[in-house]
């Protein structure tokens, strides 16, 4: 993309203009930052911004001592590497098929995935069908229900249709491939760029997601990081029982907020390092000379 | 093309149907299940009362709240273990806790119902789930087991097992309450002395200080005499002193219970109410921003800054979390802050009448489909003896808690830590401990507060005591209308409130009838009919 | 015939379906008999066959309402906003991601933009509180500092919207701009090269290649956007929204959680969810044919 060296006054208003967001996006994250490494006086006075008044590392050092909370960590990385690979893998299969223009029964088919997007039985017909499967307090259940988003695989057909040149698939029809070559010589490794951004999609996804698990899990080992930090957030709003813990609350803590800020941060910050790292993935296939005209 | 458009509009038809049916078949087979299971609860009840030989499972409903210590699960700890041994191991029963994540317990609950996968002992703060359980004819009649099975449970729960009767049939066994004292207010003695005031004792004197607070801006630019936010610690004692009439007839009559609450709508004097806060907004002594301050932390933030001159509260909430507590924070902020218990607000008879809770706790039930009724109630009859009280309330003594002033007090060691770090989920059947009298108890609850603030602490618990009604009033079961519309009903009700408060004065009148109005037409008037007509049938 | 001979000699491509149309048929079809709960007086003991047929009792009660409508109104009202705010908001910031000339700041700056997408509602609305409140948030305390009277953005109907909707921008914004940042790196660079040697400017170079470039993507988005314009989150209308614009944030997602605990909850909620499907599925279903007619681009 670069060619001149030319500083145009465009560039100034564009690099100022994406320097204003960024600082917008970046204030909130700060703010929660901040409050994970302040003291409990200055947060409950509103004192904090964006930067931390009272400095401590306390919060964090309950926070990695916690057995549970790494070991939950460790799991959802587990879950998130095998549910990304399958998702994709499930996701590609069915984009390619339907990304054939002449597939016989495309519109049938693509009908059928779109009706899914609308419809569904909701939660107890979903709850019945995996007690059914045996899925319950099973890893699976945090995997197969969600193995193909119809919105992302759409964005794959579209994306495989769009960029694939015609020109090269039939070149290749004629040396003899087949589909599934097809799929794998040509059209995967010009895919980086969608095949990136669909695994970032899914994982992060996961990543966050634990409604599911909140009521298909019941083994506490089972449990997304998420989910055991949306215990943690929501569970110390509801008053009427600590008000009942009464005197019982002279050993039980209630929950700090700059604990709360250390968990967000700590459940957050590992997913948010997977784009950077996929980022040299958004390379466009085709400047590797393939196709003339 | 036109025929495979047939061919596969066909197979989509058929898939659907086949989906229809599997499902259909499904849920039929989950349903003869239930079928079976409740025809054998009654062999399985004839069989236990001979002393049953085989071991069985009972299963526990426990809240997750995501805080188990390391090494420990909510399921599985050093309780559970005391509970097993203790109780389990005794009657032959292996004891197996579920965790129910607290915050989506009653969907949770729901979608196991549905399944017959609830466990067999299950609890909710919410009445109207109960209730709503028991009208889908989903909950076991303990009335009979309890009789049977359960003397020290019904000693126990003498004053609250009532509240688990709905129509004449027991279908939860609900906790006792012991501290009832419901909300509490502080004033800044600091202000009062600046102004050579004393603290106030009637509404008068009250709205004359906020009115110094503010002419003298005690508190800086911002000061904010009343600290007034969009919940019910906030309003509710300021309405109910407004209320002339009190009997229980205009109660049954002319309030209207949205929640767990009781709110005095159609009585007399609830418009004044409004019109005194709606003079108090338009005078500048409440937080302008106050109708956004959902979760209530601004009015505390205010509080703790400094601002506010008059501060109310979920009792004992101000004072909680030790050396971390807002009033802690409060003199740690503001130099020479210092706070009193205050009662601001009296009625036409000089009195507080201040809302206090129901002594009622959590309602615990036994789902239909459950054949482990009688397990379930031998379960919470053990657990009403005075050493299992203690046992799990406080553990061992010299281990998990020292004896001050002759009260165990938990000494925060990691034993303590790791046996009691969720007592009050544990031990169901009372909320709160009780030491025999309310000085007793009192005095126990000041221990966990800070010692300089031990005093105020129960002084402010006491001074929630006094002329505290008890809400809200009862039928003899939950009302139908009022379960449907207790989520709107709130939200008209807080819509009346806020923009009568806010209106301008010479508008009030009308923006309050207008909003009265919408509330009457969305469901009120539906709620009043319902509750009349219980009324008439109850005389 | 024809049929035939293709089915065989493309084999492959039906076998790679047939995993993921097993997926669908057992994970989103089976539990489809769920729906049924939308016509009856659903008894959670009972379950979904034995409860008691009600046929069209259910949707008679939810239309009969004028709360039903209000949240309908509001939810085209909020999503209408975001189509034409939300929808073009990602596709310039990718452009003009694509435009910076560090490398390093854009990948820095990318990561940067997307950190919102990762924060709850939960806590977003406390931020919006602190950020908008009338009186004392701080873009006010800002504004009476400079003379300018308190901006009601909170409390006020109609600028709620707009607080709504830049909250909404701000905080989807960031994530959304990646698919189209992978779209562009699909646009061949000798394009570009070819444009700058006739002199073209870098605005017409983006309007002349960039952006059609990337029409696929965009059609195809906005016809799956055009599909949920009837469907509409929880958390942002709920948290961001408060008493007093009640009339504008009340939308079919908050409706649904105000039926409460009632034992008509559940038909109730998925009366009001079929309702939002069929319609929904119409929408796109519409979205997608005047798209095809128009620009020969679609999703089914």
């Amino acid at each position: 993309m670069q060619r001149t060296s030319k500083f145009s006054l465009f560039d100034i208003i564009n690099t100022l203009f994406i320097v204003f967001c960024v600082i917008l996006c970046l204030a909130p994250f700060l703010h929660i930052l901040s409050v994970s490494l302040s003291s409990n006086a200055p947060i409950m006075s509103g004192k904090v911004t964006i930067y931390p008044i009272d400095m401590n590392f306390d919060a964090y050092a309950r926070v990695f001592s916690d057995a549970t909370m790494i070991r939950s960590l460790i799991f959802t990385i587990i879950l998130t590497v095998i549910f990304t690979g399958a998702a994709m893998v499930m996701t590609t299969m069915a984009a390619y098929s339907l990304s054939i223009n002449n597939l016989k029964g495309k519109q049938l088919f693509m009908f059928i995935i779109v009706f899914t997007m609308f419809f569904s039985g909701g939660l107890i017909p979903e709850y019945l069908l995996m007690k059914d499967l045996k899925l319950l307090d099973n890893i699976l259940v945090l995997i197969l229900p969600g193995l193909i988003s119809p919105f992302y695989m759409i964005i794959m057909v579209t994306f495989f249709r769009s960029t694939i040149p015609e020109s090269l698939n039939e070149a290749a029809e004629i040396d003899g491939c087949s589909d599934f070559g097809k799929l794998f010589r040509i059209v995967l490794p010009l895919s980086l760029p969608v095949i990136a951004t669909l695994s970032l999609f899914y994982a992060v996804g996961r990543w966050n997601g634990f409604r599911d698990a909140l009521f298909y899990i019941t083994d506490q080992n089972l449990y997304p990081l998420q989910q055991k930090l949306y215990q943690m957030v929501m569970n110390n709003m509801i008053s009427e029982v600590t008000l009942s813990e009464g005197a019982n609350a002279i050993a039980a803590e209630y929950m700090p907020e700059s604990l709360k800020a250390a968990s967000i941060m700590f459940a957050t910050v590992p997913i948010l390092i997977v784009y950077p790292w996929l980022q040299r993935y958004f390379v466009s296939g085709l400047t590797l000379g393939s196709v003339k005209g | 093309m036109k025929a495979l458009k047939r061919v596969g509009s066909l197979l989509f038809t058929v898939t659907l149907c086949f989906a229809l049916i599997a499902g259909c078949s499904s849920n039929s087979s989950s349903n003869s299940n239930k079928g079976s299971s409740s025809s054998s609860t009654n062999n399985n009840q004839g069989s236990s009362n001979s002393g049953s030989k085989e071991r069985v499972t009972l299963k526990i409903e426990v809240f997750d709240r995501g805080n188990a210590p390391e090494g420990l699960t909510v399921t599985n700890n050093l309780m559970t273990q005391y509970i097993q041994e203790n109780f389990g191991d005794p009657n032959n029963i292996d004891v197996e806790f579920v965790a129910i994540p607290r915050s989506e317990e009653i969907n949770s609950l729901n979608v196991q119902m549905a399944a017959g996968t609830a466990p067999d002992l299950i609890f909710t703060y919410n009445e109207g789930a109960a209730y709503s359980w028991a009208q889908q004819g989903g909950l076991t009649d303990l009335g009979p087991i309890v009789d049977e099975h359960g003397p020290n449970l019904k000693e126990y729960l003498a004053n609250s097992l009532q509240y688990g009767v709905f129509e004449g049939t027991q279908y939860a066994v609900v906790a006792r309450r012991v501290n009832l004292q419901k909300y509490s207010s502080l004033i800044r003695k600091d202000w009062l002395d600046q102004l050579g005031l004393p603290v106030p004792t009637t509404t008068e004197e009250t709205y004359e200080a906020l009115k110094a607070f503010k002419e003298n801006n005690l508190g800086g630019q911002r000061t904010i005499p009343f600290g007034f936010a969009l919940s019910p610690d906030s309003y509710e004692p300021v309405i109910w002193s407004f209320i002339n009439e009190q009997s229980d007839e205009a109660r049954y009559l002319r309030s209207i219970t949205i929640g767990s609450r009781e709110y005095p709508i159609l009585m007399d004097g609830h418009k004044d109410a409004l019109q005194f806060l709606n003079k108090l907004y338009s005078e500048g002594l409440l937080d302008p921003d106050f109708a956004l301050d959902k979760d209530k932390k601004k009015k505390e933030e205010n509080f703790v800054n400094g601002y506010t001159g008059i501060y109310s509260f979920d009792t004992g909430q101000v004072f909680g979390n030790g050396e971390n507590s807002g009033v802690m924070t409060l003199e740690g902020n503001v130099e020479g802050a210092e706070v009193v218990p205050v009662l601001p607000w009296t009625d036409f008879e000089g009195k507080s009448r201040q809302p206090a809770y129901n002594p009622s706790g959590m309602y615990i039930m036994v789902p239909t489909f459950s054949e482990r009724a009688v397990e379930a109630i031998k379960y919470l009859n053990w657990m009403a003896q005075d050493e299992v009280i203690q046992y799990m309330s406080f553990g061992e003594v010299g281990v998990h808690h020292d004896v001050v002033n002759g009260y165990p007090v938990r000494n925060s060691s990691e034993e303590d830590q790791k046996l009691l770090f969720n007592p009050g989920d544990m031990l169901i059947i009372t909320n709160g401990i009780d030491f025999g009298s309310s000085e007793k108890n009192n005095e126990y609850m000041a221990l966990s507060v800070v010692e300089k603030h031990r005093d105020l602490a129960t002084l402010s618990r006491e001074y929630s005591d006094k002329d505290a009604v008890s809400q809200p009033i009862r039928f003899e079961k939950p009302l139908d209308s009022e379960a449907k519309y207790s989520v709107i009903m709130l939200e008209k009700y807080e819509e009346l409130l806020v923009k009568s408060i806010m209106a301008k004065p010479d508008s009030f009148d009308q923006t309050y009838e207008v909003a009265l109005k919408d509330f009457m037409d969305t469901a009120g008037t539906e709620v009043i009919q319902e509750r009349t007509a219980m009324y008439e049938a109850m005389k | 015939m024809i049929r035939k001979n293709y089915v065989f000699k493309h084999w492959q491509l039906y076998v790679m379906l047939i995993l993921p149309m097993a997926y669908f048929i057992v994970f989103k079809y089976m539990p489809i008999y769920g729906v049924q709960i939308a016509f009856k007086d659903f008894n959670v003991f009972k379950g979904i066959s034995a409860s008691e047929w009600v046929g069209l009792e259910v949707f008679k009660d939810i239309f009969s309402q004028k709360g039903f409508y209000v949240a309908l109104r509001n939810t085209f009202m909020l999503n209408g906003l975001d189509l034409v705010i939300g929808f073009p908001a990602p596709i310039i910031l990718a452009i003009c991601l694509n435009e910076l000339r560090f490398q390093k700041f854009k990948k820095i700056a990318q990561t940067m933009l997307y950190l919102p997408h990762f924060i709850s509602w939960v806590i977003i609305g406390g931020i919006v509180y602190q950020v908008f409140a009338t009186n004392y948030g701080m873009i006010n305390l800002l504004l009476e500092n400079i003379g300018i009277g308190p901006i009601p953005f909170l409390s006020e109907k109609s600028a709620w919207l707009a607080t709504y909707t830049s909250v909404g921008v701000w905080q989807s914004v960031g994530w959304g701009s990646i698919i189209y940042l992978a779209a562009i790196t699909g646009i061949n660079k000798e394009l570009y090269e070819a444009a700058e040697v006739d002199g073209a400017s870098r605005l017409r170079r983006i309007w002349h290649i960039t952006i059609p470039g990337i029409r696929t993507t965009i059609i195809v988005l906005f016809i799956l956007k055009i599909g949920d314009m009837v469907d509409i989150g929880f958390d942002r209308p709920f948290i961001i929204g408060n008493v007093m614009v009640r009339e504008y944030s009340d939308v079919l997602s908050t409706y649904i959680y105000r039926i409460g605990l009632q034992s008509g909850q559940f038909s109730t909620a998925t009366a009001v969810g079929l309702f939002q499907a069929v319609v929904g599925l119409v929408f796109i279903l519409t979205a997608n044919y005047v798209s095809k007619k128009t620009t020969d681009e679609g999703i089914i």
